[in-house]
């Protein structure tokens, strides 16, 4: 199998996993296209209570990609342990939970909740990076310090995979990546939104009804990928690459840039089968650039 | 909740820049329900993040329509559609206007908000159930029907070329004004926000029961992204809760009756 991925104990069966908050679930999608044929998916992050989200409009569309201030909307971790849980124990894919918090408290507690309950999920991937709700952990994403504290504290509570998805919205993420490897994260995830906003410029209002959003699609690949590749030179733990994905070529970038995984996000919006046709597009290309499994291309960027 | 290929069989501008598009969707057609849309991706390799979410404004033998202006890119591509083209949908999406017992339906459309409205009439008519339609446009050389009072079909221009001059208020006015033994009235109405906020005042000022079908930013159209949030008029317990304060327009809605929500 040219695109199965074996990392720190787990098979993954592609390189291809879904990104939180563009996947939902994974039922949602049940009428759409077979899940089980992804490498994994990320659910929507979870956070200890209920949470409405923001005042509409959420949305808005930008040139390729898409603003968002969703809020961290969603139906809280108790709920989610009884009715989503159950049902994604059922995949025969990789599940990691994505929780959010507003404090090592919050994000602590999260954590126990879901270890509590049976889960055969792979993991966690902790959002410190939200940059839609105040004090929505991006106080962690932003101090390296913080992120070590948070990281130390959680990987107290579990054996799963620890993830830290990281913020762009920073000076240096690689400080931040470093900071989340001494915590003892297994990986990293890079990376969550970029700050962005657009103006209505018939009522004079922002687009995004808290002003500044998220910005994601393919529009940020090429900070995602630099990002990923700083990220690289700076820590020796396994990387997840977000940030874009829509084609298997870009795929490749992201590997050769340093990352072991990547996560496809907004272009599901657009099509929730793009996870499955890159899947296929990737043995041909590996085969192309003559490699007996996708992750010997993993950091084989030459410089000039 | 599929993904089909659908087959353009025709698509032609019905008034002036009112556009039909009839799409062979066997599967979407068999499953569908009024209310409900599609979500569209005007072309193979259409370059924005998002798709086109359209009401159904026709459901027969496989095949199902949509009405709509060109007013972007994506409207301006989906008006090159030609027959025979495929075009990627998924859909049904949404749910449906309620069941209807002995109540009398007044239908309300404004521009292209007739699209679901149409279907709604449809199944009206083939049930044999009386009912009223009001359609609102700017002007006459946007109204694809034929005003007729007697028939309970009212077209109301802002111009006054065709049927009542003014906004479709005019036309419930001129129903409500006119004696009738008739007392259960639910109005099912779709269009631009002005005009539904105003149906949902008349609504609320003569005690009647209004149901709306929303239009708002959508990306997924399955509840995933989060981003047609509808903010309700309950939302007592909203401190620590999840779709009680905001619903999702394309999972709970489009249909909403008009005391739940805040605004239209």
């Amino acid at each position: 199998m040219l695109t199965k991925i074996e990392l720190l104990n787990h098979t993954f069966k592609s390189p291809i996993l879904v990104a939180s908050g563009t996947f939902g679930y994974g039922d949602e999608v049940a009428g759409l296209i077979d899940v089980n044929q992804l490498g994994g998916i990320i659910t929507k992050s979870v956070t200890l209570e209920p949470r409405e989200g923001n005042a509409p409009p959420r949305i808005a569309e930008t040139s390729a990609g898409m603003l968002n201030s969703i809020g961290l909307a969603n139906l809280g971790v108790e709920k989610y342990c009884h009715t989503k849980l159950p049902q994604l124990n059922k995949l025969e894919t990789k599940v990691i939970i994505n929780i959010a918090g507003f404090g090592i408290d919050d994000y602590v507690k999260t954590l126990q909740i879901l270890e509590n309950h049976d889960g055969n999920h792979a993991g966690y991937e902790i959002n410190i990076s939200c940059p839609n709700v105040k004090s929505g952990g991006m106080q962690f994403g932003v101090d390296a310090v913080m992120t070590e504290s948070l990281t130390s504290e959680m990987r107290k509570h579990t054996n799963k995979l620890l993830i830290l998805k990281l913020s762009p919205n920073v000076t240096k993420i690689e400080d931040i990546a470093m900071a989340a490897e001494a915590g003892g994260a297994d990986m990293i995830s890079a990376i969550n939104t970029v700050v962005g906003m657009g103006i209505n410029i018939h009522n004079r209002k922002p687009v995004l009804n808290t002003v500044f959003g998220g910005l994601s699609g393919p529009a940020i690949k090429p900070i995602a990928l630099a990002n990923v590749h700083k990220i690289y030179k700076a820590v020796s733990v396994p990387i997840i690459g977000i940030g874009g994905i829509s084609t298997a070529e870009d795929v490749i970038e992201f590997i050769m840039a340093g990352a072991d995984l990547v996560q496809v996000g907004t272009s599901n919006f657009k099509d929730p089968s793009i996870g499955l046709k890159i899947t296929k597009g990737l043995e041909p290309l590996c085969k192309t650039l003559e490699v007996t499994n996708i992750h010997d291309l993993k950091g084989t960027l030459e410089y000039y | 909740m599929v993904n089909e290929v659908a087959s353009v069989i025709s698509n032609y501008e019905i008034a002036s820049n009112y556009w039909q598009a009839i799409l062979k969707a066997p599967e979407i057609s068999r499953m569908a329900k009024p209310g409900q849309f599609i979500n569209i991706l005007p072309i193979k390799n259409w370059p924005k993040m998002m798709r086109r979410p359209m009401s159904i404004a026709s459901n027969e033998h496989e095949n199902i329509s949509i009405i709509y202006k060109v007013v972007g890119e994506g409207t301006q591509y989906i008006s090159d559609w030609k027959e025979g083209s495929k075009v990627d949908i998924i859909g049904p999406l949404g749910n449906t206007w309620p069941e209807f017992n002995d109540e009398y339906p007044i239908l309300i459309g404004g521009g292209v908000g007739i699209a679901p409205i149409l279907y709604l009439q449809d199944k009206f008519s083939s049930e044999g159930i009386k009912h009223h339609l009001i359609m609102g446009a700017k002007t006459g050389s946007e109204h694809f029907l034929e005003h007729s009072p007697d028939d309970g079909l009212l077209l109301t221009t802002d111009d006054g070329t065709i049927g009542i001059k003014g906004t479709v208020i005019r036309a419930l006015e001129a129903i409500f004004h006119t004696p009738s033994d008739i007392r259960n009235y639910r109005i099912c109405a779709c269009g631009p926000s002005p005009m539904l906020n105003a149906i949902k005042q008349f609504a609320s000022d003569y005690s009647i029961e209004c149901f709306v079908a929303l239009e708002t930013m959508m990306a997924c159209g399955f509840g995933i992204c989060q981003g047609c949030s509808i903010e309700r008029e309950q939302n007592s317990d909203a401190g620590s809760s999840y779709r009680k304060k905001y619903s999702l327009a394309c999972i709970d809605g489009p249909v909403f009756q008009t005391n739940e929500i805040k605004n239209c």
